[in-house]
């Protein structure tokens, strides 16, 4: 199965790709878009003042 | 003469270093005049890493990276980028220092997988799934995904020329380091671009700026415990600001906006553990070691921007 990879995405912050498979006749088979990045804020932002958090939380998306 | 070519790469970061590129505004034309922009990934052009990994060695003149280095994507992307450019810029605290998504080096990467994909309870996961850096679907669907690292510095990975503090460098200071880059005026390589004063040297609440003497703070107080003076130092009523030993590139805009500065603009010349000197400066200016256990959180507040490039992290990993 011939696979096509778009990396990366373009105009996207979190750093997308999308990958494309066709079949024998070179139709789309199926198609998948993955964000590539993990962060963490979830774990780390854990016992910071509330106050805080507005100012750092911030850096997830910049865009 | 041909136009210097420029490349642009979002690492580990978010996107807000390549708005204040942005922000330029009319001066983005010039400069966007002056260069030729060979390559700005993910966010502003369409270029794809293949073209950039097809290109020849050393024909990019310079290479801005902007976050840090989080998956082997990132280092891959790094070296390519090394190999490629003349010069190579750390640009913005991320890339510096590690900035606040180097927080991440808080915690083991199954503790924040964890977290985030199994144990929060907004999360609906009954099979514990978790990302896998390659695995087939229905069989016949090859899927892979970068594998996590913990949150490096650019130059832990890769030989940096110059680095740019700020989350993000404000665009005024930004214009600076393009005209300085475009006629050639750099410091020695190895250099930060920076003005070279701290934020305290930029702020209108300095007491020493106003002819006044400096004062111990006798309390210690988070930003939610009642206002601060109209012109007064932020850090002798009590509110922790690290304005002392950061960069000033910004022009001291927390504390013209009340707020107490947390370190973005990365440390002032001369200072090699940024979160080590911030501690020590903090705890020489407060009247008595009592108010030093006061201090809530000093993790998130000494080591918001910096844990990556800090000294007994860095000894903690090797
Ligand atoms: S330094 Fe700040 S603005 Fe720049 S990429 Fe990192 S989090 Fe975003
Ligand atoms: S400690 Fe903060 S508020 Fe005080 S002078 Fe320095 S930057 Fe300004
Ligand atoms: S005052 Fe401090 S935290 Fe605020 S923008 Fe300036 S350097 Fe960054």
């Amino acid at each position: 199965m011939k696979k096509i990879e778009i990396n990366p995405m373009t105009r996207l912050e979190g750093h997308g790709k999308i990958t494309i498979f066709l079949d024998e006749q070179g139709n789309v088979d199926n198609a998948f878009m993955q964000v590539v990045e993990f962060m963490g804020y979830e774990k780390f932002l854990i016992g910071m003042p509330i106050e805080e958090v507005p100012r750092t939380v911030s850096t997830i998306c910049g865009v | 003469m041909s136009k210097p070519k420029l490349a642009y790469y979002l690492a580990g970061g978010c996107g807000g270093c390549d708005i204040a590129v942005v922000d330029l505004s009319e001066t983005l034309i010039d400069v966007a005049l002056a260069v030729d922009i060979v390559f700005w990934a993910p966010t502003v052009a369409d270029a794809k890493y293949k073209d950039l990994e097809a290109m020849p060695d050393g024909s990019i003149d310079v290479g801005l990276i902007s976050g840090n280095v989080r998956n082997s994507e990132h280092e891959h992307i790094a070296h390519v980028l090394r190999n490629k450019c003349k010069v190579l810029i750390a640009f913005g605290i991320c890339a510096t220092n590690g900035g606040i998504k180097g927080l991440v080096n808080l915690h083991t990467t199954e503790e924040l997988l964890d977290k985030a994909y199994i144990n929060t309870f907004s999360t609906d996961n009954p099979n514990k799934d978790l990302p896998q850096t390659s695995m087939v679907l229905d069989g016949k669907y090859e899927l892979t995904l970068p594998s996590l690292m913990y949150a490096r510095p650019l130059d832990q990975v890769v030989k940096v020329d110059y680095y740019i503090g700020g989350c993000p460098p404000h665009y005024e200071h930004v214009k600076k380091a393009f005209t300085a880059l475009l006629s050639g005026q750099l410091p020695p390589p190895g250099s930060w671009i920076t003005m070279g004063k701290a934020v305290c040297e930029v702020c209108g609440r300095n007491p020493v700026l106003q002819g006044k003497p400096k004062k111990f703070a006798t309390t210690v107080k988070r930003t939610i415990d009642g206002a601060p003076t109209e012109d007064g130092c932020l850090l002798e009523e009590g509110y922790l600001c690290l304005g002392p030993v950061t960069q000033g590139d910004c022009g001291s805009k927390c504390p013209a906006a009340n707020v107490p500065c947390r370190g973005c603009g990365g440390p002032i010349p001369g200072v090699k553990d940024y979160s080590l000197r911030a501690i020590s400066a903090i705890a020489s200016m407060l009247d008595n070691e009592e108010l030093i256990e006061q201090i809530p959180d000093p993790v998130h507040l000494f080591y918001r921007y910096t844990l990556p490039s800090s000294f007994p992290y860095k000894r903690l990993k090797s």
